[in-house]
């Protein structure tokens, strides 16, 4: 049994059917206590300055593991700088396999792909379905976790982040991460509402104020806890949520069909209006990495949503920075008011 | 400071600490009344600001205010670029965009605008909607659209700021997406003869250019624009020729960020 890098979410059955270990290099970058050094080695390799800090953390996360000898890029779906990022690990002797998620979300295209995974990893769709049962029992639990931070208000906004953009790769060990869970949620369970903690600055009556983090994960997951800090909470955690499949159906090629991330934006925001409205949001952080193509998106995000919006930059992992700061202080008052 | 005995006459001392000035605002009320007048303001270097007369003590920012020849003060309120590394003791800290729309409501009794405020090295753009902020965008990353760039640029041409703030017509067209390279590329439009009123109003042009895409989306009539870049005269007619809409300066553009931290304090001592 190998590991197998991810550069984002792919139909992961297909890798556990094959009786291979995923990892998705996102989550081993951005844990990293190096993450920095990692974005600066990739920079003195030669990526420019100007490119997507996740790009570069990828590149030499993956050359630091001498056991990822093979990576499944995503080549549709997601930002061209893949392409260059899996000939530059090429060059470097890792095994690449290409994934595209048709823009269009046909159904077709889509099974063929997976069709083509299966037969490059040497497994069966028999087995690929056999791994979505198991899996489902584990995602379930993160959609707990979910409806207990916005619906009872137990869980809070990095907490809810972490498990759910874990889904990925599940750690690359499904029942480990799921005990993990139960026990998380045993523990969360008990608390008290967090909508109901000491709010208060001075004299003044203080309500939560809940929030919506769309966009890719952010590179400074500081931030879940500044906003805490300002009497705000996120309580949906756009990206992460769509890493879990919160979509109950028997069919897995449905399932990835009716995952957002990787199509046309129309489809996300169709999501986020309805999880915006069950989860009574008051604003919403949009959240952009540096030089990346969904910074366009924006102006989309900002015409079609009737929410408050906040977007917020990232380049590198280094924290947020007081200017960020400034700025999510800024909506948070203005939300309040 | 601050004291705690109230006088009939309130002092209020509001801070604004920017990226390249430090801005301050004494004050002064009779309590029965609203109307807050201006005593004193002072705009000193950052640097020097925190070199001659700040130190770190608990975690927090420490003002000689002996030092500086400021007198005691009945409330000390203070905003800016600095407050979420480092916050002011002794005082309460606002939200930098807060105190901006305190104080451009103040000085300019209007209730509905887009504020523009461009300072050192921050770009403001926010919508008030009766006297309260309801969307705002800022300059993230980049600093080519700041007050910082003119101080670059009019040093390069051997300009005072004022100087270079007189010339508006027929820019020279300048594309660097940055304020450095910028630079070499304005020495180039030198060095090819264009006279200096047209590299003057290119420059200007410039900030204008970077600002319009982010006002876009921001309706209104009337835009109050703030900051140090707003006293100059070329870059406030090309936003108004740009937008189509009324520009209106109020009387302390630059302090408007400490003037709304006075008023904040008196809000709050009421």
């Amino acid at each position: 049994m190998g590991k197998i890098g991810l550069t984002t979410t792919v139909p992961v059955e297909v890798i556990y059917a094959a009786g291979e270990t995923p990892i998705d290099l996102n989550n081993i970058f951005i844990t990293a206590s190096d993450a920095m050094k990692r974005v600066e080695d990739a920079e003195l390799a030669g990526f420019p300055r100007n490119v997507c800090g996740w790009i570069k953390g990828l590149y030499s996360s993956a050359l630091l593991d001498p056991e990822i000898r093979r990576i499944i890029a995503v080549t549709q779906g997601d930002c061209s700088n893949t392409h260059a990022l899996m000939e530059t690990w090429e060059v470097e002797g890792i095994d690449i396999i290409p994934f595209a998620f048709p823009y269009d979300g046909d159904p077709d295209m889509l099974r063929l792909q997976m069709d083509k995974l299966i037969a490059a990893l040497g497994t069966t769709w028999e087995g690929v379905k056999e791994q979505k049962r198991r899996l489902d029992q584990v995602r379930a639990l993160a959609w707990e976790i979910d409806r207990l931070t916005w619906e009872e208000n137990r869980v809070r906004g990095f907490e809810n982040h972490l498990y759910q953009v874990s889904c990925s790769d599940f750690n690359g060990d499904p029942e480990r991460f799921a005990r993990e869970m139960e026990e998380f949620i045993q523990e969360a369970r008990q608390r008290e509402s967090l909508a109901e903690r000491n709010l208060s600055q001075g004299r003044k009556k203080a309500r939560e104020v809940r929030l919506g983090f769309i966009g890719v994960p952010p590179i400074f997951p500081e931030m879940y806890d500044f906003i805490e800090e300002q009497g705000a909470r996120v309580v949906f955690n756009e990206v992460q949520r769509q890493f879990s499949m919160p979509f109950p159906t028997e069919d897995i090629v449905e399932q990835y069909r009716r995952y957002t991330y990787p199509y046309q934006v129309f489809q996300r925001i169709e999501d986020i209006r309805c999880e915006g409205e069950r989860r009574q949001l008051d604003g919403i952080i949009h959240y952009t990495q540096s030089f990346c193509y969904r910074q366009i998106e924006d102006l989309i995000i900002r015409k079609k949503l009737d929410y408050p919006i906040l977007t917020l930059e990232g380049e590198n992992p280094t924290g947020l920075d007081a200017r960020s700061k400034m700025r999510i202080e800024s909506f948070l008052s203005m939300l309040k008011e | 400071m601050p004291r705690e005995v109230k006088m009939s006459m309130q002092t209020i001392c509001g801070i604004d600490l920017g990226s390249r000035s430090v801005k301050i605002a004494l004050m002064q009320s009779p309590t029965e009344s609203d109307s807050l007048e201006i005593k004193r303001l002072e705009r000193l270097d950052t640097i020097r600001f925190y070199r001659e007369y700040g130190r770190k003590h608990d975690g927090k920012l420490v003002v000689n205010f002996e030092a500086l020849g400021l007198p005691e003060v009945d409330s000390l309120v203070s905003t800016g670029y600095g407050r979420n590394t480092l916050e002011l003791a002794g005082g309460e800290a606002i939200p930098e965009l807060k105190a901006h729309v305190l104080g451009a409501v103040h000085q300019t009794g209007l209730k509905d605008f887009t504020l523009v405020d461009l300072g050192g090295q921050d770009s403001k753009i926010i919508q008030v909607r009766r006297g309260k902020m309801i969307d705002f965008l800022t300059n993230d990353k980049c600093a080519a659209s700041s007050g910082r760039y003119l101080e670059n640029m009019a040093n390069i041409l051997d300009l005072s700021l004022e100087e270079l703030g007189q010339y508006a017509d027929a820019p020279v067209e300048l594309n660097s997406t940055c304020a450095v390279f910028g630079e070499s590329e304005l020495i180039g439009k030198i060095v090819e003869g264009y006279p200096i009123k047209e590299l003057a109003a290119g420059v200007n042009a410039t900030i204008v250019k970077r600002i319009l895409p982010l006002l876009r989306s921001f309706e209104g009539e009337v835009l109050v624009f703030t900051g140090g870049v707003a006293h100059n005269q070329a870059v406030t007619r090309l936003l108004q020729e740009g937008t189509g809409k009324r520009v209106i300066i109020p009387q302390e553009p630059q302090y408007n960020g400490a003037i709304g931290c006075c008023i904040k304090g008196s809000e709050a001592s009421d």
